[in-house]
């Protein structure tokens, strides 16, 4: 080591000589949490080294790749598709601000996708530079862990190399799932649907969450058709009701067929394609069938149980607040411990881990406003409590300010869809406690009031600051009179949709 | 208050506006009847919109506002003496929300407005005002229509083709934004009325401090306000009769094929965007090296380069002297450099001027300032105690928002007993450019001076949409910290949706929130505006003068600015 070591964490409690290790820090997993906490902890002067395994965008026990979920098979290649997909819309809309826009219109997947992974690649190499400018040591095959302080990595050739290491972090994600019905392998994850080789012209989806939607949305852009099926009366749960909603009807509005309250039950092959089979009796052929059901974290091949880490229920590994195992010398980060599955999230815990480890500075991660997106068309974007949450929450009366109104540009395109804001305030503090937006820029429009709220701002605050004119986003410092009052530990407040 | 009595009738709005038949006594204005007739303007559905209701409402403020003034220092008449508690002049943002929110508190009070036109004069104008006829509005409804032909461009990078390169109509695009701009007038107008502001058409002209007068009849009032707004103002140069300002550019009858465009402010660089993305030739002529005066300096650089990247040809320190329409109809533009030809249009988008001329205000003693600019204090007041001033007309901020502040601070000082300051402080503001600019609090340079020690952040990147597209585009970010305090003085950014993306950092930077706050923000990702919370090294240091605890870096840092 070139460089002293600096204190460790007053968590570390072996305090051996480093010289016993080959490394301070030994990371399974080059994603987003793995890549930022061994960045880090190098800066801080520890001597790093990642596993990673070999690089391809579908995922599976033995291949992954340097950049993880969030740019290989997540956010960077979703964004990417949500891009593409929104130029069908904008054509249409292009037409009523006199554009003539000539009726045959080419839209290529194959060269989408190929640009998409070209830009992965990049991405890749980006990543796989950051960590040896930083001087980490980049291994790669899969990583497990043979030992408190050890991890084994088998390489592509299927040798296996040991080496020891004063801590180990797992970083290793998760992957998509699917569900357990009869014909499942016919359908597939995101994974598979961030690469296919056709455009789907019939796209059967099933799952409500984030994946679900973004997808419903990128195929329908591009032109498919789209049956989108999930078990609740609404999509996204989790996110304030009203604005799940406002979700389903944009969906719809769009052109996607809503299946609420239904299950798949069988998948089977037909001439047409894959005959699906609904808990309704309904019968679909689509040339695509998306599983969007869950995620599931990493951690089955990492020998863990056997070191002794445990783990969750659902697999997660279970962590302290400064993401260490119940073993001192194991940490997890990132999506592999389940707790909010977000890149910047997973960045975020990389940084605390680093700093609490071999910085000197013990930090947790702190998971209060966090603000989110999803990108469907349009996108929803919300940080702090929902309606729900915030009256369950509360001890007195919480202030719903909401406003639903035409964005201008649909005023000239005729396009009808309306973006809805929504603040939720404490009464008695006059503290923003959530905002919502579903509508065009959301997730743009959402990060700088993510810092208010996180800052505690109250509603006074917000009013005071100044529209900027005429954009949607000034809605939310020009909302002066609430919608409605909810007292705490009400019934499910009724909408007003 | 009894006596008072107003007689309208009303025909059909649509096209003239109604006259008003106004019966006056001792220059008190009298009702005969008590209802106004209104045509809708969008349907021919007649709507009786009665002023029955207020009048008990106005009687009870006006014992409510009369307390009121019992207790401020506003005036010493009881407002049953006046027509009006509140006479407003002009109904644009100003006007109409002071307007609005003097009448939810309780005042009577009545607007005047010119009649309809999408160019103002003298003698025209139109509900709804420069934001919602000739500004804001109509200008970013052009901005979307030109921002498509760069999405076309960019949807080439993501797998989109066309038979033929979509071409545009101007006209289909001008009949649907005058459709939307009559739309517009109609809430305005109907936003009024259901206030219980009672609209007059028609030229105002302050008689007295508590009289205005409108084609020739009088109103008495015991506050006026004046919230006439500014207009473009083309100098006067040989040629400049071939010039069109910015009005003239929102109403075009065809699209221009090459267009010059003098000056270099944000209505400059805005229409340079819009006629650009619609396919026509465009050079913006500009006194300075740089767009944008004012504006943060590395944010001007950044703009020019991203225009002329765009195609836009920016001929700096170039001064136009002379306009000459040559024999083929053309225009041709002599400058201190050369002669540029073969214009269809010469724009002129070199400032506006408050509209103070022939209202009567120097007769009545109301200070000007040397431009023409209502001079106010704090509180939107004038020399004249009973006649105050809102929006453009003042040259404070002049934006929509700062309008609407103004008004209802103003209203809330006169018939809210709660005396309110509108506070110019951290007011934010974008540029409809293309690519945008949205920025709220100092430049670097001002920063610089108010606090001496500054720790400056930016960011200069390639956003994930440009590198599929292939297009140059890149977008500029900029955070400007007081050393220290930590807090986040000035935030700057250029690219895609910056005016969206600066609303809520402007809360942020409203509410004096640190650099550490942003950094404590967990990110949206992918996003472009998470970089704002993700600046973690600062670009450079800048400190006055050499303090004890200074090291080598920072003043390496700080010499390399």
């Amino acid at each position: 080591m070139a460089r002293k070591m600096l204190i460790d964490g007053e968590l570390d409690k072996a305090n051996e000589a480093e010289s016993h290790y080959d490394f301070d820090l030994f990371v399974i997993g080059a994603g987003s949490g793995g890549v930022r906490a061994s960045r880090f902890s190098a800066q801080n002067g520890a001597k790093v080294a990642i596993c990673e395994l070999p690089f391809h965008p579908i995922s599976s026990e033995v291949i992954g790749g340097v950049g993880g979920t969030c740019v290989i098979r997540g956010c960077v290649p979703k964004k990417i598709l949500v891009y593409g997909a929104s130029f069908g819309p904008e054509l249409e809309d292009a037409r009523n601000y006199g554009w003539d826009v000539n009726e045959k219109i080419d839209f290529n997947w194959k060269k989408l996708l190929q640009k998409k992974t070209e830009e992965i690649n990049r991405l890749n190499g980006i990543y796989k530079r950051l960590l040896s400018g930083a001087g980490v040591k980049l291994f790669e095959g899969e990583g497990r862990v043979i030992g408190p302080n050890e991890v084994e990595v088998i390489q592509l050739d299927g040798t296996k190399i040991s080496y020891s290491a004063k801590h180990i972090l797992i970083a290793t994600g998760s992957r998509a799932q699917r569900l357990p019905i009869p014909g499942q392998e016919l359908g597939i994850t995101s994974d598979e649907a961030l690469s296919l080789e056709e455009l789907p012209k019939h796209a059967v989806i099933l799952g409500g969450g984030y994946i679900a939607v973004e997808f419903a949305s990128i195929w329908r852009g591009m032109g498919a058709k789209v049956d989108l099926f999930y078990r609740k009366d609404l999509p996204l749960r989790g996110f304030d009701d009203e604005m799940r909603e406002v979700v389903a009807k944009n969906l719809e509005g769009r052109g996607i067929k809503l299946h609420p309250s239904t299950n798949l039950k069988e998948l089977s092959k037909t001439e047409g394609g894959v005959k699906v089979l609904t808990d309704h009796g309904e019968e679909i052929v689509a040339d695509v069938v998306l599983f969007a059901t869950g995620r599931t974290p990493n951690s089955k091949r990492l020998n863990l149980e056997a070191v002794g880490v445990e783990l969750d229920k659902a697999g997660a590994i279970k962590v302290n607040q400064y993401s260490q195992t119940n073993m001192p010398s194991i940490w997890a980060i990132g999506d592999v411990t389940n707790r909010m599955n977000l890149t910047p999230v997973a960045l975020m815990e990389g940084t605390c881990f680093a700093n609490t480890v071999f910085g000197g500075k013990p930090m947790a991660p702190d998971y209060s406003n966090i603000a989110c997106a999803v990108f469907c068309i349009p996108p929803l974007s919300v940080v702090g409590l929902s309606e729900q949450e915030a009256v369950e929450k509360a001890k007195g009366d919480i202030l719903i300010f909401t406003s639903t109104f035409n964005p201008m540009k649909n005023t000239i395109s005729g396009r009808q869809e309306k973006t809805m804001m929504k603040l939720v305030v404490d009464a008695e503090t006059d503290k923003v406690l959530g905002a919502s937006m579903c509508g065009p820029d959301a997730a743009e429009i959402m990060q700088g009031i993510a810092i208010a709220l996180k800052c505690g701002a109250t509603k006074a605050q917000f009013e005071s600051t100044v529209g900027i004119h005429p954009s949607a986003a000034e809605e939310f410092v020009t909302m002066r009179s609430a919608t409605r009052r909810v007292s705490a530990g009400t019934a499910k407040p009724r909408t007003n949709l | 208050m009894a006596a008072t009595r107003v007689m309208a009738s009303a025909g059909n709005a649509v096209s003239t506006p109604q006259s008003l038949n106004l019966c006056f006594k001792n220059g008190r204005l009298l009702t005969q009847k008590k209802r106004l007739f209104f045509v809708n303007n969008n349907s021919s559905k007649k709507l009786m919109l009665s002023v029955v209701h207020s009048f008990p409402c106005a009687h009870r403020s006006c014992r409510f506002t009369t307390t009121v003034r019992a207790e401020s220092t506003n005036g010493s008449e009881p407002s049953a003496n006046y027509d009006f508690d509140l006479f407003t002049i002009g109904a644009g943002s100003g006007g109409v929300r002071a307007s609005r929110f003097a009448a939810n508190f309780g005042a009577k009070v009545a607007v005047c407005e010119l009649p309809f036109a999408t160019v103002s004069s003298d003698s025209a104008g139109g509900v709804g005002g420069t934001c919602v006829l000739r500004g804001c509005v109509p200008k970013k409804l052009l901005v979307y229509a030109s921002k498509f032909s760069h999405e076309f461009e960019e949807s080439g990078g993501f797998g989109w083709s066309y038979d033929a390169e979509p071409k545009h109509d101007w006209s289909t695009l001008i009949a649907n934004k005058n459709a939307e701009l009559q739309r517009l007038v109609g809430i305005y107008k109907n936003i009024l009325k259901n206030s219980g502001a009672m609209l007059l058409e028609g030229r105002g002209k302050i008689v007295d401090p508590h009289t205005v007068d409108i084609n020739g009849k009088l109103y008495s009032a015991k506050n006026i306000l004046i919230a006439v707004g500014g207009r473009p103002f083309i100098p006067d140069i040989p040629g400049s009769e071939y010039a069109i300002d910015s009005d003239a550019a929102l109403d075009l009858p065809s699209k221009p094929k090459k267009i010059a465009i003098v000056g270099g402010g944000y209505i400059a660089v805005e229409f340079a965007g819009i006629f650009n993305g619609l396919k026509s030739g465009v050079h913006v002529f500009i006194r300075q090296k740089k767009l944008l005066r004012g504006f943060d300096e590395e944010v001007r650089d950044f703009l020019g380069e991203q225009m002329s990247l765009r195609g836009i040809n920016i001929h700096s320190e170039e001064t136009p002297q002379a306009i000459v329409k040559s024999s083929d109809g053309l225009l041709s533009l002599k400058t201190n450099k050369g002669t540029v030809d073969g214009f269809t249009h010469v724009m002129f988008a070199t400032g506006r001027k408050p509209n103070t001329k022939n209202l009567g205000l120097e007769a009545v003693g109301v200070n000007l300032s040397i431009n023409g600019a209502i001079e106010v204090d704090e509180f939107s007041r004038t020399s004249v105690p009973s006649i105050w001033a809102v929006g453009d007309v003042t040259d404070r901020i002049n934006l929509t928002p700062v309008a609407l502040m103004e008004g209802g601070a103003l209203a809330k000082t006169l018939f809210a007993n709660e005396p309110t300051k509108p506070d110019h402080s951290a007011v934010p503001c974008a540029v409809f450019s293309q690519p945008p600019i949205g920025q709220v609090g100092l430049t670097e340079d001002q920063a610089v001076k108010e606090y001496g020690d500054i720790d400056v952040y930016t960011s200069n990147f390639r956003p994930l949409k440009a590198t599929l597209s292939g297009l140059p585009d890149r977008v500029f970010m900029k955070l400007i910290v007081c050393a220290k305090t930590n807090k986040v003085i000035g935030l700057h950014m250029c690219g895609e949706e910056s005016a969206e993306i600066v609303q809520g950092f402007a809360i942020a930077v409203k509410a004096g929130l640190t650099k550490a706050d942003f950094d404590a923000t967990i990110g949206i990702h992918p996003t472009a505006a998470e970089e704002f919370v993700t600046m973690r090294t600062p670009t450079r240091k800048i400190r006055s003068a050499p303090s004890e605890g200074k090291s080598d870096s920072d003043a390496k840092a700080a010499a390399g600015v």
